[in-house]
């Protein structure tokens, strides 16, 4: 097998032959077993490259890589230049906070089939008190969410998706906390986990209302 | 993992949570924080490894995997977030690969039309572990070939950034690919 098409079935089968030229070797193909042949194997090549699977190495190189950085030594944070910018360590302490918030509340999530106990001295009185007291904080939120939405042009845009991901971190810590909390409304721990979460996506909307604000 | 004991999944999704637990060991480790570093190492050493041991020969992976990760502590500064750390670091170890080919000076010739490049791989029956014998196949490619097919249909990079990458034209790498296909699908016929 070797006409005039054979050096072009892989760019045919990855499909960036020009219109004419696709045209012409389909119909080709349909006239030459041999390279319609090929064309079928050389797509079961492109499919077994992608179905590689990683695999470890037989050996941990952890030990090798830790000596030669330094790990296990105390690390000046001051010597090492890192450029994160505000926004990025905002969102990856917020990220953290969730996270770690998530995890005490997995902790002391009582199960579903066990009546709660945990907080329930501390329970706001029929649920009344958060209502109210999330109500005035989604609407300041709100607010400066709009403030946001109009200064973020000001912002470069790296900035505003790092910024992005970080109100998307909180939002989804917020709805699961008021899950959470809709099915045990007397749980201290949710309240104020969700109290706090709302209050550090106001901080982190003021810190980058600030900044905006700073580019005019 | 704790969570997947409990009787009632999380709303959040594995993938989110495991992004931003990532987001979060970046800016540990890229503040001098080992262990954070530790987490990305091996959450990643798997692909970092199968990487180098494609495109390099398998006795040279170990060293090259962990030069990956010693450049990419030393690196971690310049890493502005804008793509995955996962991302970042897969660039980053191609890179060291292709320096590692150019100290090398490996060249141990491109695809030569007339020769059948797997000559010397052994003829294994199709078992479960077939990946093996594809991954052996490609060990055997000339040099040329294998880094464009890896490139190409393992790691998912364009003509035109391979090309770049290699500094070929991006006509050499469709052609580099184009043999490498041909010679595995001539061992995948046996």
């Amino acid at each position: 097998m070797n006409d005039q098409w054979t050096d072009r079935l892989s760019e045919y089968v990855d499909g960036e032959l020009a219109n004419g030229e696709r045209a012409a070797l389909e119909a080709h193909l349909t006239t030459c077993a041999a390279c319609r042949g090929a064309a079928r194997e050389l797509r079961q090549v492109v499919a077994r490259a992608r179905a590689l699977d990683d695999r470890a190495p037989k050996a941990d190189l952890w030990a090798g890589v830790a000596k030669r950085i330094g790990a296990g030594k105390v690390v000046d944070i001051r010597s090492r230049r890192f450029s994160f910018n505000v926004p990025q360590l905002i969102a990856a302490s917020i990220a953290l906070i969730v996270l770690s918030g998530g995890g005490a509340w997995l902790a002391l999530r009582p199960r579903q089939t066990q009546p709660s106990t945990v907080g329930s001295r501390f329970a706001p009185r029929g649920g009344l008190t958060l209502a109210v007291s999330t109500g005035r904080t989604d609407a300041a939120i709100a607010d400066l969410q709009d403030v946001f939405e109009r200064n973020k042009s000001r912002l470069d845009t790296s900035t505003v998706r790092v910024v992005r991901q970080a109100f998307s971190t909180i939002d989804r810590a917020i709805a699961e906390a008021r899950t959470a909390l809709e099915a045990d409304p007397g749980n201290a721990y949710l309240n104020l986990h969700l109290a706090d979460t709302m209050r550090r996506k106001l901080e982190l909307l003021r810190r980058v209302n600030a900044i905006a604000a700073a580019q005019s | 993992m704790a969570r997947q004991t409990l009787e009632e999944p999380l709303t959040r999704d594995e993938p989110a949570a495991l992004a931003d637990a990532e987001t979060v060991d970046t800016a540990l480790a890229a503040s001098g924080d080992a262990s954070a570093f530790e987490r990305l190492y091996r959450t990643h050493v798997n692909r970092v490894h199968s990487l180098v041991r494609r495109m390099l020969d398998a006795d040279e992976a170990d060293d090259l995997t962990q030069d990956v990760f010693v450049r990419a502590w030393q690196k971690l500064s310049t890493f502005r977030g804008e793509s995955a750390f996962g991302t970042w670091l897969h660039r980053l170890a191609v890179n060291v690969v292709l320096a590692r080919r150019k100290t090398l000076g490996v060249e141990r010739g491109r695809f030569q039309g007339g020769e059948d490049p797997l000559e010397n791989v052994s003829a294994r029956r199709v078992t479960p572990e077939i990946s093996m014998d594809f991954e052996e196949a490609l060990a055997n490619l000339p040099d040329g070939a294998r880094q464009v097919f890896v490139l190409h249909d393992v790691e998912g990079y364009r003509h035109e950034e391979i090309a770049r990458m290699l500094g070929v034209v991006p006509g050499t790498s469709k052609s580099q690919l184009h043999h490498a296909r041909m010679a595995l699908r001539r061992y995948l016929d046996r």
